[in-house]
């Protein structure tokens, strides 16, 4: 029970401390909600509602397209929303294949209001119609038949039973629905049938153009559907006539107008017009739209007209979403819904000020007189920044001001500022490529040279390597090289050139290797390269690739691989044990840390863990956890690997911490050489059972590695919290654990304090990765966690110990300072008085 | 060299009806060859033959021929020129199954380390071989020490085969087990009393300061007579 109460005080000691105070919040994080890419859009008076392919319904204002609530469905890659519908309610139909969910939301506070599940005996292309509160679902089966269904939509009720409808144009592929029909073209005719009223007979229309035609849904005031051939379209009214009108495939109807935009090539300053004509008077117009540069090409999702004013949606190639108001042709807002979805995130300092820089490099020159104009042209600089007050963006003293630069998946590329509120400081398109990973060349540290950064992504198209060099802070293109093959693997090397470039080495398909910019230094490293269960090891030289090692891990899943990261310092070498005796770590920097599922006959599915040296290949630790399934969430830092996994047979989450020691001598203390193996490495493992479900995980880095490490952990109900590794870290079977030896008196579960959540109240929805990154301040690291919204905050493991509190009393102590001054100088005064009274005496 | 080639045939056959995996007690047959010639496309000539008749017990018969006068001069010059030594064993295991396993060393840490190497057989949780890896004990690369030919002369090669270990789970049992343990202690009043002084002995301390404070006060007069005295 003493240990017990000692736990709950260091527990309380450590772990309270990092909760942040009400008045603190905001202060020093910031989150950003996205939606996705808009899939559906529908006006109200008040509000916007979209359903997007994230699988989310979401309201937004009009005015500054700010999300007034947002709702989750489920998991996008198999549930796609089918069907938005508003009224007084909004009603969705979504899911996929043979599963729907179909939702009534109020519009006003997006709560739900009514569900009912559909679940299909067979797959078939699912076409959905509503007309009332009758919702009529009509399932395809390509030249066969179409089952009509008819429900009542707010209780699933069947109000009419299933029509089989035998009918063989029904194609499936080039179908659409236009109320009350469903169209559907096939062999060069157009056919319909009413499908909401009971005994409508099939109609057909022959219509010219080969079979490459297609359709697209049309929502005018007669139904209609849009017939797209190669880049036009033409409106056919179901009943009634071609429309004379050449439409682009986007126009969209509103009212009786039909809106389309166009590329405006006379102004190079607004490259889109709108063009509108009205179907019943024909009288047509044209708007140009001073359409924000560098976003994708727009296509219209929807709009809505009150008299000649109108507002319509666009949604881009890039994601973004922007409302434009007619007749003035201006953009209301745009929403950057790329950032929905990153794949690869670096932080960058800022560069120093021209001020700094040019004290830096005032002594390079020899020649006196251009030092001394240089000198003058500095202090004319410092007077002028004094007289404007300008300092711009530049480098603070702690290293808090950052830039992050994040690929997405899009192939958009954002430089967003860590205060202001997480504001978009630049963009930078690159149309039909797949972001892998960015890559940093030079920081910012090496002024006057400005920091350089390398986006490695893959062609869309034709899946070749494209490296896209630009400048992390302004977002200026370096150039882009594209490479005719598939990039295998790429990395920086460590060793820089004489501008400070780290060169990206580029391993193709083909092994072949090429070093950018090409000048680049040679060097010599080890590379390694996974393939299903074939794990390859080579080292690189400079006349290419020599296989060195090779590990075969049989049939198995890949599931998780984790290095250290390069920037990380381990301060410790060793652990103090409670005999005063040093027990030291195994810090190897090439280690990998590789996880695989393999499916096993009497134990289900089985975890293996293996660590292996990247140099010798090596394997250095291996175990294995029976009837685990994942997902395993890898982190390795120092010494140590912790990884989770779910364990089917407690049906729990179990969360293990593997530490390696080298014991009490240190082999090759200098530099460490993978080479030179004297003795095993010790190893301790520990597990817990995690009362959360991980979706992401990472570990806090700072600047020299001193700080205390925290685990981050990003749970599926959508909060952060962080685990102390001193929670974690084996215990030495053998000796007492307590206060004294500042460790924890091993329990099997970790317990999950609320104040340990990093991100207080706001959940975070669908959170796919935490990046972490170190400021110069050595108690603090930067943390950014995505996946549908963006948060950013400052966590500090081991309290701001290198910070005064912001509560320290300046005034107290200058108050001191001259009080004790003062006062000397007085005693001082008086003393010399008594002694020349004394030596009159 | 027959020998060496008809034993593991010889093995095979006997030991072919059992299953690999280590609940079986498999074997493996390593075939260990290397390359003495830098190039970029290697070649490798024999080195020897090693069985692991137990993967269980990782107990293992090493058969290597000594290496022949050019061989000798070989590995000198390779490391002489701080080359690497590169072995490809090939691992036959009990159910058949053939796969091929490269390792690389420093040259001259084989030399230095006179021929005295380790070889490490890793295997997964099954027992099948996932991977074999040369090494040499040092705690430090190449010294440049001058290694004359004579103590090149044959590898002692120690077989090392490293099971997976079984993962940890929660240590639940033996944790409740202390939690009852301590409230058992409890409950007989054995638990260590940790409360401070005037927690413990509030019923002693109160009545003594009570005690004190109505005798001062009993007695103002005396109290108030000395006052009055060293005021005079």
């Amino acid at each position: 029970m003493t240990n017990l109460g000692h736990f709950i005080t260091l527990c309380a000691t450590i772990l309270s401390a990092h909760a942040i105070y009400e008045d603190q919040v905001g202060k020093f994080d910031w989150k950003r909600s996205f939606i996705g890419k808009v899939k559906h859009a529908q006006f109200d008076t008040k509000r916007l509602i979209v359903t997007t392919h994230e699988n989310i319904i979401a309201s937004l204002s009009p005015k500054t397209g700010e999300i007034q609530w947002r709702q989750l469905m489920e998991d996008p890659q198999e549930h796609q929303p089918q069907l938005l519908h508003l009224d007084k309610d909004a009603v969705t139909v979504s899911g996929g294949k043979s599963r729907f969910y179909v939702r009534g939301w109020d519009a006003p506070t997006g709560s739900l209001l009514w569900e009912w599940p559909l679940v299909l005996d067979r797959p078939g292309d699912s076409f959905w119609l509503l007309q009332g509160d009758l919702l009529v679902h009509v399932l395809a089966i390509k030249g066969s038949h179409m089952e009509v269904t008819q429900f009542s939509v707010k209780t699933g009720e069947v109000r009419a039973k299933t029509r089989k409808i035998p009918e063989t144009w029904v194609s499936g592929d080039k179908c659409v629905t236009a109320n009350p029909y469903f169209v559907c073209v096939f062999n060069g005719q157009l056919f319909w049938l009413d499908v909401v009223n009971e005994g409508g007979r099939a109609s057909s229309q022959p219509i010219q153009g080969g079979p490459d035609c297609n359709l697209l849904e049309f929502d005018g005031p007669k139904p209609a559907v849009l017939l797209v051939r190669q880049n036009s379209a033409k409106i056919v009214e179901l009943g009634g006539a071609v429309l004379p009108h050449e439409v682009a495939p986007n126009a969209v109807s509103i009212g009786s107008s039909v809106f389309q935009l166009e590329a405006n090539l006379d102004n190079l300053d607004k490259l889109v017009r709108v063009k509108s004509f009205d179907l019943v008077s024909g009288r047509e117009s044209s708007v140009e739209i001073d359409y924000p540069l560098g976003l994708g090409g727009p296509y219209i999702v929807s709009g809505q007209c009150r008299g000649p004013a109108c507002e319509l949606l666009l949604s881009s190639t890039d994601h973004a979403l922007t409302l434009v108001r007619l007749p003035e042709g201006r953009v209301s807002w745009t929403r950057e819904e790329a950032l929905s979805n990153i794949i690869s995130v670096e932080f960058f300092e800022l560069p120093v000020s021209d001020l700094e820089a040019s004290i830096e490099t005032e002594f390079t020159d020899n020649d006196v007189i251009t030092m001394f104009t240089r000198r003058i042209s500095t202090q004319t600089k410092q007077l002028v920044n004094l007289v404007s007050g300008q300092f711009g963006s530049t480098r603070d003293d702690f290293g808090l001001h950052r830039i992050i630069v994040v690929a997405t998946a899009v192939g958009k590329l954002f430089g967003i500022d860590t205060l202001r509120n997480g504001s978009i400081v630049w963009t930078y398109r690159l149309p039909n490529v797949k972001p892998v990973m960015l890559l940093v060349q030079r920081t910012a540290r090496h002024a006057p040279l400005p920091a350089q950064c390398v986006l490695l992504a893959q062609d869309v198209t034709t899946g070749g390597g494209v490296l896209f060099a630009f400048d992390p802070i302004s977002g200026e293109s370096r150039g882009l090289d594209r490479l005719s093959y598939r990039i295998k693997q790429a990395f920086v090397a460590p060793n820089e050139d004489e501008e400070h470039l780290k060169p990206v080495i580029v391993i193709g398909a083909d092994d072949s290797v090429r070093v950018f910019p090409e000048r680049g230094p040679k060097t010599v490293a080890y590379v390694y390269t996974i393939d299903q269960s074939l794990v390859q090891g080579y080292r690189l030289e400079p006349d290419g690739l020599k296989p060195v090692w090779n590990l075969n891990l049989g049939v198995c899943d890949l599931v998780g691989v984790s290095t250290r990261p390069v920037t990380e310092r381990v301060h410790s070498q060793g652990r103090v044990l409670h005999d005063r005796s040093v027990h030291y770590k195994y810090v190897n920097p090439n280690l990998i840390a590789l996880a695989t599922l393999s499916e096993d006959p009497v134990h289900k599915s089985v975890l293996n863990v293996f660590l292996v040296d990247g140099v010798t290949g090596f394997v250095v630790y291996s175990t294995s956890h029976k009837k685990a399934k994942g997902p395993v969430h890898l982190v390795h830092s120092e010494n140590w690997l912790v990884y989770t996994f779910f364990n089917e047979r407690f049906r729990r989450t179990e969360i293990v911490a593997t530490e390696l020691y080298e014991g009490s001598i240190q082999s090759n203390s200098t530099v460490f050489s993978s080479f030179a193996i004297s003795q095993l490495p010790e190893v301790k493992t520990e597990s817990y059972i995690l009362p959360a479900n991980p979706v992401s995980m990472s570990v806090t880095l700072t600047e020299r590695g001193i700080t205390n490490k925290f685990l981050l952990v990003g749970t599926s109900s959508g909060s952060v919290v962080e685990i102390p590794w001193m929670l974690l870290q084996p215990r030495f079977a053998d000796m007492p654990c307590g206060p004294e030896e500042s460790c924890f008196p091993y329990m099997p579960e970790i317990a999950i304090p609320p104040e340990a959540t990093i991100n207080y109240n706001q959940t975070l929805a669908r959170i796919r990765k935490i990046a972490v990154a170190p400021a110069k301040l050595e108690s603090t690291s930067h943390v950014l966690v995505h996946g549908l919204d963006l948060f950013y905050t400052r966590v500090a493991p081991s309290k701001t110990f290198d910070l005064l509190k912001e509560d320290f009393d300046h005034r107290l102590i200058v108050l001191v300072l001259v009080g004790l001054v003062v006062a000397s100088y007085v005693t001082k005064y008086l003393a010399a008085k008594k002694a020349l009274r004394q030596a009159w005496k | 060299m027959l020998k060496i080639l008809t034993l593991p045939c010889f093995l095979f056959i006997i030991r072919s009806s059992l299953a690999s995996n280590l609940e079986h007690d498999g074997w493996a047959n390593i075939k260990l060859e290397h390359c003495l010639v830098p190039s970029a496309s290697p070649v490798f000539t024999e080195r020897g033959n090693i069985t692991i008749q137990s993967l269980r017990l990782g107990q293992a018969i090493v058969k290597q021929n000594p290496l022949t006068e050019q061989e000798k001069n070989q590995l000198r010059d390779l490391a002489a020129k701080n080359q690497f030594y590169q072995i490809r064993s090939t691992v036959v295991a009990s159910d058949g199954a053939e796969n091929t396993f490269l390792s690389t060393i420093k040259a001259c840490m084989l030399a230095e380390s006179e021929l005295d190497d380790k070889l490490s057989v890793s295997l997964d949780y099954t027992g099948r071989v996932i991977g074999v890896t040369l090494l040499i004990a040092s705690s430090s690369t190449c010294e440049g020490a001058f290694v004359p030919l004579s103590k090149l002369k044959q590898f002692t090669t120690h077989v090392y085969v490293r099971h997976s270990d079984v993962g940890p789970i929660p240590n639940t049992q033996s944790y409740i087990e202390k939690l009852e343990r301590e409230k058992e202690a409890r409950e007989r009043g054995e638990v260590k009393d940790n409360r401070s002084i005037l927690a413990k002995y509030w019923m002693y301390i109160v009545p003594v300061v009570i005690l004190l404070m109505v005798s001062s006060m009993a007695n103002p007069e005396a109290a108030a007579g000395n006052g009055g005295g060293a005021g005079r």
